[in-house]
């Protein structure tokens, strides 16, 4: 097939996915919401991973609901249970509708002591704690409240009450975790990432309230919206702070958005929607054999998207310099079979080493030292918000690249192989970058006192945390894009 | 002082279409960093940039989707039209054919995008005076049926460059001021931060109730 072709085929999909599948979606999607919404004990439709597959279904109902929502666009101003509009949809509502929806993932996007504070309030403040099922976590989860509402209380006085409720929070997620008999992995990161993931399900699995209002939140806002809100938190916060230089350099959700993680989010976010509606578009045409094939032969793609498994640290490579990481994203984009590179990412990377030397060469004068904390703090942040805002960028380049090729059904297979593999690299670096980043923190600031350093260094797993969360989280949107490819593929085929 | 590039009251988003080598990723960097890249690659799907301006006293953030000429890309960077505030389309005056496209590009950008998305024609490269296939008349003439604001402007030299992105957002604003463009509107293409223009005593105001109740 030739270029032109190519693309006149590729042109005509997407009028026909203009035409029909749309309207169907509207109906979907309503149908479901008012399910949702009104059936308080059925949730099985909702699957509560962090991995917010339900993000997909409310793109698609934003795109879809455009055309028809002119209308009643009034009306919905007072309904924000029906805001499905994302995206640049729905600027009205802002700091409404979205504030409420977001809060709870939002949180972990906050940085500093007083996010920290507030990730306690909104993320414990969603179930109310008379609904919690367990008497152990209705304890321990009215006591955070507590100790959080108190921080919250008097924020102006001294930092020291913040931690206590940062630190009070994070020992009895903790304890709910365990109490579930989950098993918490050892070492900081890991520990606070496996609570980041798996606090949200924890605390649903004892209250179904809690898990319909999580749905809720997943269906109506999208992974950019979330990071674009707590962002415009921070910079509303930061703009009534005296801004010292460090308070602005240390904004993990502001340097993510200057460094355009949000705007590569948001456009992956699109094409992975469009790509979802194109694919049920070909499901509708197809008849009932022809659809069990097809369906069967997309597990295969599926498969790579479910099975991601961290392993626990096989070796701590503390020292390493990142010469393997480079080594191994170079090599996995290089099995793409799309024209991509790694090189942005390899040079975020190896910023992020020049920033480490710089430290180790001030940690070994005295003098500078003392004053160095804060400065390793803001070089943490920065390093994973950037390695974290490369990654979507390459996510978001592969999505482009493999829409626009015309690649094997094996090659398919092959990609999402690689991308599942791509996922686990960038989450360890993530991991091994916030380690290298606290150690170093650790040494420098054993004469500070310990209410100085530990928010940094909470601050630093945290967002460690979350910027883990976010490359997976990217790395789903990936799923309908090779959808489609494969689909084109095996239509070429039959 | 350094809160400053945080306190802008809008957020518009613009797309700069048009064919391959016409100079959209030069303007934008032209745009953004006030240098001339010389050795620009090939956009691939698209990129990004943004900078704050002002208008009227406002400070509006640009928010900058610069798609890939290429053709191959044409149908992936068609899926980011969509609310668009405003569309820079432009053409190489030195180059007919680029100009021959547009009617192709501005079909998409009308069908893509909302009535009120600001469309504003640019020839670039009017630096290469010489070298001009295309006059500025018979641009001028097509903008005027097709209801676009137009200028012609250099990457290179950045004449007219910060006027192309300047046009296009006074346009959009004053489509705001006198009410045509609706803000709460899907795909309007404008974020209005509520917060930020008035100082003082909104800061409270954009969380409302909503602790305790998540259900």
């Amino acid at each position: 097939m030739s270029d032109t072709e190519n693309q006149r085929d590729f042109l005509e999909t997407d009028d026909d996915f203009k035409e029909s599948p749309f309207t169907d979606t509207v109906s979907d999607a309503r149908e479901e919401f008012k399910c949702d919404a009104s059936d308080k004990g059925e949730t099985t439709s909702l699957t509560m991973t962090r991995k917010r597959p339900e993000s997909k279904s409310s793109t698609e109902s934003e795109e879809s609901s455009q055309g028809k929502d002119k209308d009643t666009d009034a009306g919905q101003k007072d309904r924000p249970s029906e805001n499905y509009q994302g995206g640049w949809g729905y600027w009205g509502n802002w700091g409404k509708s979205l504030i409420t929806s977001a809060t709870a993932t939002v949180a972990t996007v906050g940085q500093g002591i007083s996010h920290v504070i507030e990730k306690a309030e909104s993320s414990l403040g969603i179930p109310s704690p008379t609904d919690m099922s367990g008497e152990l976590k209705k304890e321990e989860t009215v006591d955070v409240l507590s100790t959080a509402g108190d921080a919250a209380n008097d924020k102006s006085s001294s930092n020291t009450s913040h931690i206590g409720g940062a630190i009070g929070m994070f020992s009895s997620l903790t304890n709910v975790v365990q109490s579930t008999g989950k098993t918490v992995l050892s070492g900081g990161l890991d520990a606070l990432e496996f609570i980041g993931k798996k606090t949200m399900d924890v605390i649903a699995e004892g209250d179904p309230g809690f898990k319909k209002t999580k749905g809720l939140m997943l269906r109506t806002s999208t992974l950019s919206e979330v990071l674009r809100e707590a962002k415009e938190r921070e910079e509303q916060q930061t703009s009534h702070l005296v801004d010292t230089d460090t308070t602005r350099k240390a904004h993990y959700g502001m340097l993510f958005d200057e460094l355009q993680g949000l705007s590569h989010l948001e456009a992956l976010e699109i094409l992975s929607s469009e790509s979802a509606a194109k694919v049920k578009s070909v499901f509708t045409t197809l008849s009932g054999d022809e659809l069990a094939k097809l369906k069967e032969e997309l597990e295969l793609v599926k498969k790579s998207f479910s099975l991601i498994e961290f392993d626990e640290e096989e070796e701590e490579c503390i020292d390493d310099d990142g010469e393997e990481f480079v080594k191994e994203v170079t090599a996995a984009m290089a099995e793409m079979k799309i024209m991509v590179t790694a090189d942005k990412l390899v040079q975020a990377r190896k910023r992020v080493e020049d920033w480490m030397s710089d430290i180790n060469t001030q940690r070994e004068e005295e003098e500078k030292a003392r004053c160095i904390t804060e400065e390793i703090h803001a070089s943490a942040i920065r390093s994973l918000a950037e390695l974290t805002a490369r990654a979507i960028e390459q996510f978001h380049k592969i999505a482009e690249l493999v829409l626009h090729s015309q690649e094997e059904k094996d090659t398919v297979l092959q990609q999402a192989k690689i991308l599942s593999q791509m996922t686990i690299i960038l989450c360890k670096e993530v991991s091994v970058l916030s380690k290298k980043f606290t150690s170093s923190l650790t040494v420098v600031g054993t004469h500070e006192k310990g209410d100085v350093l530990n928010p940094l260094i909470t601050g630093i797993f945290l967002e460690a945390s979350n910027s883990a969360s976010y490359i997976q989280d990217a790395f789903q949107l990936l799923l309908p894009v090779l959808e489609i490819s494969y689909i084109q593929s095996y239509m070429r085929t039959a | 002082m350094a809160t400053a590039p945080y306190n802008y009251s809008y957020i518009f988003k613009y797309i700069i279409i048009g064919d391959m080598g016409v100079g959209k990723s030069c303007l934008l960097h032209q745009f953004t960093e006030k240098k001339f890249m010389a050795d620009c690659p090939h956009t691939i799907g698209v990129e990004f940039g943004t900078r704050i301006i002002e208008v009227s006293g406002q400070k509006i953030k640009l928010q900058i989707w610069d798609t890939a000429g290429q053709e191959r890309f044409r149908a992936v960077t068609r899926s980011y039209y969509r609310g668009a505030a405003g569309a820079l389309m432009v053409y190489d005056i030195t180059r007919r054919s680029t100009y021959n496209h547009l009617s192709s590009w501005l079909t998409d950008a009308r069908n893509l995008t909302n009535p009120n998305t600001v469309i504003i024609l640019i020839g670039n490269k009017a630096d290469l005076d010489a070298q001009r296939d295309v006059t500025y008349e018979e641009a001028k003439q097509f903008a005027e049926e097709n209801g676009l604001l137009f200028l012609e402007a250099s990457a290179k030299t950045g004449e007219n460059v910060e006027d192309a992105f300047l046009e296009a957002a006074k346009k959009i604003y004053q489509n705001i001021q006198d009410g045509s463009l609706d803000l709460n509107a899907a795909e309007s293409g404008v974020q209005h931060k509520p917060s930020a223009p008035q100082g003082g005593r909104i800061t409270n105001e954009p969380q409302p109730q909503r602790e305790g109740c998540g259900c």
